[in-house]
């Protein structure tokens, strides 16, 4: 909007003053309001319903249809005296934070090397460090425990070395450690964007003083970048309370619980489902959950004013890291990449091709397809890969068209319901997968005409709309946002209504935007293992949650083929949003 | 006849005004310039009346349609206000092709396809653009890209024609003879157009009618000549031609002629300030620097000076002079040799002002 309007010195004016001065609003027509309510309307249903219900389930004394259910406080009562909730509720707390101290400095370090460094093999390393973002954490979590677990492939060959494993992955600080090594990428996202608009001549500024490589870093690098640190920190605190594959793999063996755990483990304890009970935790963890969100948001807010104040475009001179830099600083990342890559992947790659390992078995001779063959024979893993495959294609199609109305909605919007929206969003990113799953179970139970539709993938696509809403939705509006406001304003003056506008100038100049991330969301629709939980049903089976149920059996040879399979689907989704140019860094 | 008609149209933004309640009317076949300084109002005026901002008070009457009026709270939206805006930046939509963005408007007003054609064409043949039909913007020059836009909010003929800065983009070579073909066009197809500009020969050269703002105000209006020869403030005069300022004190007033000075040199000048001027008022004189006119030898009716340096400016000389705190520029043909001259500056072309206190 260019108003030119530069503002001289404002005279302070009193409030009563300013109302008096400043006359009413002239409604704005022909701007698609009603459209924008609408939307915006739907969505807060879509997202305040399934919360509204676990609150109003919480203060029940049972299930919501059964005929015994009273208003209480029992369930609170319950879980506020359970040894176990506390317990859980302080692994979480110091899961959370153990990760972040793990993931937060080597993330930096990380996007330093990588942004700021003329290392080699930069382009590829790019894509690499990514790469535990996008698979499954508890697929991660099951090829850690087939590689470096009490019997994995790696660990017995450490004790045919030394005689003992000189780890255990099955323990608090083993939990933190993976979790902290996979969240890695969370936090080289955000500081290297934040390194990457950090204009140079900052730098060079205080080399042609007299500082050395390691001074500028310390003194003018890292407080410029501090503040998307703290922001990757905070949002690693939300992922620690929300994170559920890892413990339930890792933990759940001995007996270590998060809260996540903790509500997936008292279906179990009752041997009926206690409802009440999984709603009063779900509403301890939303309690937890949103404010971090909330400070998320400022602090976001906060490092957008930061970066605003470098340079744009700013020309980025890399500091030169020499031969045993470049050396040193390649192990850091090739060591990482090792662990937390490779470790996990190859085990499980090995562990799909093989019926039987151990001491003094040679693998070579234990090479079979029959894990695969197995498991096409079980119709319910068959439907599982399918109903997989369709979500991801065909559900993220359709979730990106739902992102794209709701986009529209909010674009250029000016009205009250653009605050609405603005809030609505930030819900979901404080509802853990399984707690979506939840609610929406619950919801496909409460409401009688959507009763039908609960045994189909409709209710787990619902699920996953809400899950992806947040991601999806600032995909979406990074690529609204490009379309210069002028071509909109041009098609509105030669005489297109605003919903012309959308269909003739903006949605065709942002189809290749929406291409990349309908390839992102397929990503994240593939990876989601937690929100298929409660809603899987015959016919409704996706592959993570498949995996959840039958990590309670123990089929560890269907595990590792459904693993791979897994893994193979999001290397083919990730190749597809790099070919499409997807904007992963955004 | 009266094509577009403003009415104490006012806006705030951010608990900010500005706009301060501007009116103006507009014929068919004439070009009215807004011309300002960054931040004068005069694009957010412009934008009022195409509808992509809202002002909270006024009246906008485009062809005898009411399109705003705040009273009744009406506001109709850009597209059913029957106009052509030219953009800054063109705003040629990427993904179509010149013959695509040209049509749309026509497309929108359920012009049949093979009408659509003729008149497209024919806009771009007229134009010179004819050859460039299937081309995408991206494959066009700017010269090329601001004439499609041009067409663009002209084919389907409406009521008025808003341009925004629409030449501020261009090389100065190719600015002179858009702002000729412009106003030849417009004159030609008989249409009311508003252009908005910040440069004051752009508006001289191709207005019938300019309005001069400044802070949200329309300090003044009329004819090039008389915008330009007749100046109602000292923002008036300044902001037009290339002037020396000079900080004076007033001597003595009669009438409409005032006798300034300072230290060691008086002038005789014309009042200008509508509120008049006292004697031993502080003062500020405008005077065109076309208006002082230099010799090296004595006259009687001119102001023995100082030459500081003659400067060679290829087409003519540039002159600095002094005498005292008074320090003026002036224009010649030839180079003087540094030292003592004399300058003519007629009493009419001296305009005194008050030396304010705000501007």
């Amino acid at each position: 909007m260019s108003t030119h309007a530069q503002a001289p010195a404002a005279l302070p004016i009193t409030k009563a003053a300013a109302e008096k001065k400043y006359p009413a609003k002239m409604p704005r027509q022909g701007n698609a309001n009603a459209y924008r309510t609408i939307v915006i309307g739907l969505l807060a249903i879509a997202v305040l319903a399934p919360v509204g219900l676990i609150i109003y389930q919480s203060f029940l004394t049972a299930a919501f249809f059964s005929p015994r259910a009273a208003f209480g406080f029992d369930a609170y009562r319950y879980v506020f005296t359970d040894k176990n909730f506390y317990k859980a509720l302080g692994t979480t707390a110091v899961f959370s934070f153990g990760m972040v101290g793990i993931a937060v400095p080597l993330g930096g370090l990380l996007a330093f090397l990588i942004t700021r460094t003329d290392i080699k093999a930069k382009r590829l390393l790019e894509i690499l460090v990514l790469v535990p973002m996008f698979i499954s954490s508890i697929v991660l979590a099951f090829g850690y425990t087939v590689s470096v677990g009490p019997t994995g492939f790696v660990s017995l060959f450490v004790r045919d070395l030394v005689g003992v494993v000189p780890w255990n992955i099955y323990s608090l600080p083993g939990m933190i450690l993976i979790a902290g090594l996979s969240h890695v990428p969370h936090v080289y996202l955000y500081v290297s964007s934040a390194m990457r608009n950090l204009p140079s001549d900052l730098e060079e500024a205080a080399r042609t003083t007299g500082a050395s490589i390691w001074q500028v870093s310390r003194d003018v690098t890292l407080p410029m970048v501090l503040p998307s640190l703290i922001f990757a920190a905070a949002l690693n605190i939300l992922l620690g309370f929300e994170t559920f594959g890892i413990p339930l793999v890792l933990g759940d063996p001995n007996g270590i619980m998060v809260l996540t755990t903790y509500i997936y483990k008292l279906t179990t304890l009752f041997g009926t489902p206690t409802y009440q009970l999984m709603a009063v935790v779900a509403v301890v963890l939303i309690l937890i959950t949103l404010p971090l969100v909330w400070m998320q948001r400022k602090l976001l807010r906060n490092a957008r004013k930061y970066a605003a104040m470098g340079g744009k475009g700013a020309r980025v001179a890399t500091l030169k890291l020499g031969k045993s830099g470049q050396i040193i600083a390649l192990s850091i990342i090739g060591c990482w990449l090792f662990v937390s890559v490779v470790l996990p992947i190859g085990g499980i790659t090995v562990r799909a091709f093989v019926d039987a390992w151990g001491e003094g078995v040679n693998l070579w001779d234990q090479l079979t397809f029959a894990n695969f063959d197995r498991m096409l024979e079980v119709p319910s893993l068959v439907r599982g890969v399918i109903n997989t495959v369709l979500l991801a294609v065909v559900g993220g199609a359709l979730a990106v068209g739902i992102y794209l109305l709701v986009g529209l909605a909010g674009h250029r919007n000016w009205g009250t319901s653009n605050t609405v929206l603005d809030y609505i969003v930030l819900l979901p990113r404080a509802l853990p997968g399984l707690v979506v799953g939840l609610a929406f179970f619950w919801v496909f139970l409460f409401v009688p005409f959507l009763t039908p539709l609960r045994p189909t993938l409709v209710s787990l696509f619902v699920a996953y709309v809400v899950v992806g809403l947040s991601y999806g939705l600032r995909l979406l509006q990074g690529t609204l946002i490009q379309v210069a406001p002028e071509l909109e304003e041009s098609a509105r003056t030669t005489g297109a209504t605003i919903g012309r506008t959308w269909k003739d100038v903006v949605i065709p100049i942002i189809r290749p935007g929406l291409a990349g991330a309908w390839a992102l969301i397929m990503i994240i629709f593939l990876r989601e293992y937690a929100t298929g939980v409660y809603l899987m049903g015959a016919g409704t089976e996706v592959i993570g949650s498949l995996m959840v149920s039958l990590l309670q059996t123990g089929a560890m040879n269907t595990i590792a083929a459904l693993s791979l399979i897994s893994i193979v689907l999001t290397g083919a989704g990730l190749a597809l949003a790099l070919r499409l140019g997807a904007r992963i860094h955004d | 006849m009266t094509e577009l008609v403003v009415n104490n149209v006012q806006k705030w933004l951010g608990g900010l005004q500005i706009l301060k309640g501007a009116s103006f009317t507009a014929q068919r076949g004439s070009i009215v310039a807004l011309l300002g300084a960054s931040g004068s109002g005069k694009t957010t005026l412009l934008r009022c009346v195409a509808g992509l901002e809202q002002p909270e008070i006024g009246q906008i009457v485009i062809g005898g349609k009411t399109v705003l009026d705040g009273e009744k709270k009406l506001a109709l939206p850009p597209e059913q206000r029957n106009i052509g805006l030219v953009f800054q930046s063109y705003a040629l939509w990427p993904h179509r092709t010149v013959k695509e963005n040209v049509g749309y408007g026509l497309k929108l007003r359920n012009v049949s396809q093979a009408d659509i054609e003729r008149r497209v064409q024919a806009i771009l043949d007229r134009m010179g653009l004819g050859h460039l039909a299937d081309r995408f913007p991206s494959q066009l020059s700017g010269g090329q890209q601001q004439r499609v836009a041009i067409c663009r909010a002209l084919v389907y003929e409406p009521r008025v024609l808003l341009l925004d800065e629409p030449l501020s983009n261009l090389d100065a070579k190719l600015r002179e003879e858009a702002r000729y073909w412009i106003r030849k066009l417009i004159l030609d197809l008989e249409i009311c157009a508003i252009l908005v500009t910040h440069d004051q020969s752009e508006a001289l050269a191709a207005a019938d009618n300019i309005l001069l703002l400044q802070d949200g105000r329309i300090v003044q209006q009329g004819g090039p000549q008389e915008i330009y020869s007749n100046p109602n403030s000292f923002y008036s005069a300044d902001f037009l031609g290339a002037n020396n300022i000079v900080k004076a004190k007033v001597k003595a007033v009669d009438g409409k002629a005032a006798v300034i000075g300072g230290d060691n040199w008086s002038l005789n000048g014309t009042v200008r300030e509508s509120s008049g001027l006292n004697a031993a008022e502080d003062a500020r004189a405008v005077i065109r620097v076309e208006q002082i006119s230099v010799t090296d030898s004595p006259a009687a009716d001119g102001l023995e000076m100082n030459l500081d340096d003659s400067i060679y400016l290829g087409d003519r000389w540039e002159y600095r002079l002094r005498r005292g705190d008074f320090v003026a520029k002036a224009h010649g043909t030839k180079q003087l040799t540094s030292g003592k001259v004399w300058a003519r500056i007629p009493a009419d072309s001296v305009w005194v002002f008050s030396a304010g206190t705000q501007q």
